[in-house]
């Protein structure tokens, strides 16, 4: 077992199938205090892993998702002038509008350095951001505190967060930002690992159903052309829509009867492609 | 410890920098990596920073720690070419060469030349291994730092062979070979692809006023009036795609970069393909065939000067094909310019504009032609990576 500096180890959680790289790595990055950063494609699991881990090692979780609009000092604080101008004029509040302390509230990251337990901080889709983001995030991440400069008071971590950081690689992260975190790129589950992950999720199902299914959905997955291919997300919807469909029955879909296809395919051209080759039985 | 194979990766190509060497001797310190699974691990997550140099990272570890064949370099290339030669000289004389191999002279004959060579690589292989075999990491009593005998001060000791296989033979298995982002553009990457000319949309001027922003920034000013401008939207660009689909060798790729457009083609305003052969003379041909529909390249002029340009081809032709005022092979071309004062004119008509290549860079500087045109059209290779530093350059003003 690794000790990673909290003394629990982490090891999957109730809704979430680990494999055993990922649980190493994250453990490593635990235990070198270093943000682990997370690519892959969508629907890999990469924001469910945090929630994993703030499960299994019983830690808050805080999540900043990022917008692609956002300066970092959203992130760390907010200082709400707009109260205090209301306040000022018409002073029927409590606060003290002389102390600009009372008009500072905690953003994502603030939250989690001023909690008074180790939390796991999930940083989502940094990469929707501008590179500004990252690199003034950089400096937060070396001393683990931030300036609120209206008031001029540091904010220290008093525990230092578990970071989790995922990107969709829209845009390169630079390479300074990557020189402090650990990298792990998580590959689209293979049918074997993907069986277990419907079976986490539907634990009495049929088990020729689901069989069928994943095969459909691999299927259909390597379609060419296809911009945005169904995820791990669109199959575990699209067999509860199967589930739910008395009149289905799992021999069809081996037959190449896919019933549902909008449940994988979220655009239009995408859903077209995908329906003419069904229809031309191409696949099947 | 494991300088060397930080300075393998460094070698063949990965960005890994030595504080990340130093954090992973952090982890080795911390008692952090106990087998060689948790080393392959461990080492990429430090080390290596993006899914692109996955396929690198397996390859150099399984070399490293097994002595897997490095396929990549010059040893791979000089395989392919001594393979090449001894089909020469097959077609030449088989007889001689089936028994210098060994083999039966009919066996041979059933085969494709693509097979041939593959076999011949194969026998070269073999070759190699039973000669100097003694490249191999793991083996017992060498020099090898993981062998048996080997021994970690911080206290990571190899077990047996048996422990170090699965951590090799999943590097071995090259999970990773599709993020690599070399190479010629395949059907699989068009997804990747894709996601890369989502970048060719124009953007424009900072001309409007964002009024939340200003209000906002007034407030935070104590009144004191700031106006926020943002870009207004612009119209969508103009593309025309030509496309060289003479010699087979481009055969591949046409399909892959007419899928690739065809379906970025909605947020374009426009796109238009056209084909030539080798390089453009006095027509572009609207059909595949190059025989029905002739456009000639004068008419260009015409076009809104802001339409991207972007030519697909190999680039590779006899020096005359481009130089001569008669190069063209076709009898109707005979306006007495060569081509290349064509690719010039086409060049200064349309200010945005690229050549993609799927011969790979490093080779470039062989080709007379290739290097000519590059000094008309920037050139980039019809690779993910290429693609995107082509639209890069599109879209600079």
């Amino acid at each position: 077992m690794l000790d990673n500096g909290s003394g629990k180890t982490f090891s999957g959680a109730s809704k979430y199938v680990l494999d055993e790289e990922l649980a190493r790595i994250v453990n490593i990055s635990m235990a070198l205090e270093m943000p682990l950063l997370l690519k892959g494609e969508p629907g890999t699991g990469k924001t469910m892993l945090a929630h994993a881990i703030a499960e299994n090692l019983q830690m808050p979780l805080i999540v900043l998702n990022v917008k692609s609009s956002m300066k970092l000092v959203e992130a760390l604080y907010q200082y709400d002038t707009l109260t205090r101008l209301n306040d000022s004029r018409f002073g029927d509040s409590r606060r003290d509008v002389s102390n600009i302390e009372e008009y500072i509230r905690m953003g994502k990251i603030g939250q989690a350095f001023t909690a008074d337990t180790r939390t796991v901080l999930l940083i989502d889709e940094i990469d929707k951001a501008d590179t500004d983001f990252q690199d003034d995030m950089l400096d937060v991440l070396d001393q683990m505190e931030f300036d609120i400069i209206e008031i001029d008071k540091t904010i220290r971590a008093k525990h230092r967060p578990v970071f989790i950081i995922t990107s969709n690689a829209k845009k390169d992260l630079s390479d300074p930002f990557l020189g402090r975190c650990n990298f792990h790129h998580i590959a689209f589950p293979d049918p074997k690992m993907m069986r277990k992950i419907v079976n986490v999720h539907f634990p009495d199902i049929d088990s020729q159903l689901a069989e069928n299914a994943i095969a459909a959905f691999y299927r259909l997955r390597e379609l060419d052309a296809v911009e945005k291919r169904p995820a791990t997300r669109e199959l575990l919807n699209w067999i509860r829509a199967l589930n739910m469909d008395p009149d289905f029955r799992p021999r069809d879909l081996a037959k190449g009867d896919v019933p549902y296809l909008g449940v994988l395919f979220k655009k239009s051209q995408d859903y077209q492609i995908a329906s003419n080759s069904v229809r031309r039985r191409r696949l099947f | 410890m494991f300088i060397d194979f930080f300075y393998k990766l460094k070698e063949v190509g990965i960005p890994v920098s030595p504080t990340a060497f130093l954090t992973l001797h952090r982890a080795l310190d911390k008692g952090l990596v106990q087998s060689l699974g948790d080393f392959y691990t461990a080492s990429r997550a430090i080390l290596v920073k993006s899914e692109r140099y996955f396929d690198l990272y397996d390859q150099v570890f399984a070399h490293y720690f097994e002595g897997a064949e490095m396929p990549e370099g010059e040893d791979g290339y000089a395989l392919t070419e001594m393979a090449r030669m001894m089909l020469d000289s097959w077609l030449q004389d088989p007889k001689t060469l089936a028994q210098a191999l060994g083999v039966d002279e009919s066996e041979l004959s059933k085969m494709s030349p693509d097979e041939l060579i593959e076999y011949f690589k194969e026998r070269l292989r073999e070759q190699t291994e039973r000669h100097d075999g003694g490249g191999k990491w793991i083996g017992t009593g060498g020099t090898s730092p993981v062998g048996h005998s080997g021994y970690h001060p911080g206290g990571m000791r190899v077990g047996g062979v048996s422990r170090n296989r699965s951590a090799v033979k999943v590097a071995m298995d090259r999970r990773y070979r599709d993020y690599s982002l070399t190479g010629p553009l395949r059907q699989s990457m068009m997804g990747e692809a894709l996601k890369r000319l989502r970048h060719l949309v124009p953007t424009g001027p900072k001309d409007q006023i964002n009024i939340d922003a200003t209000l906002y920034q007034t407030m935070k000013n104590g009144g004191e009036i700031e106006i926020v401008f943002e870009r207004s939207l612009k119209d969508r660009l103009k593309v025309i795609l030509a496309i060289d689909n003479g010699g087979w060798s481009m055969d591949p790729y046409i399909p892959v970069v007419q899928h690739l457009f065809y379906h970025a083609r909605a947020q374009f305003k426009e796109l238009k393909t056209y084909f030539f052969h080798n390089t453009i003379y006095d027509y572009l041909w609207e059909d595949p065939t190059r025989y029905k529909k002739p456009r000639r390249i004068d008419e260009f002029a015409s076009w809104d000067p802001e339409t991207r340009f972007i030519l697909v081809g190999d680039a590779s032709m006899a020096p005359y094909e481009l130089m001569a005022t008669d190069g063209s092979i076709h009898i109707e071309e005979r306006s007495g310019q060569p081509s290349i004062e064509r690719l010039r004119f086409l060049a200064r008509t349309f200010r945005h504009s690229v050549w993609l290549n799927p011969v790979p860079q490093g080779s470039w500087g062989y080709t007379r032609t290739i290097t000519l045109i590059r000094q008309i059209f920037p050139m980039f290779e019809l690779s993910i990576d290429g693609l995107e530093k082509a639209v890069e350059h599109l879209m600079a003003d």
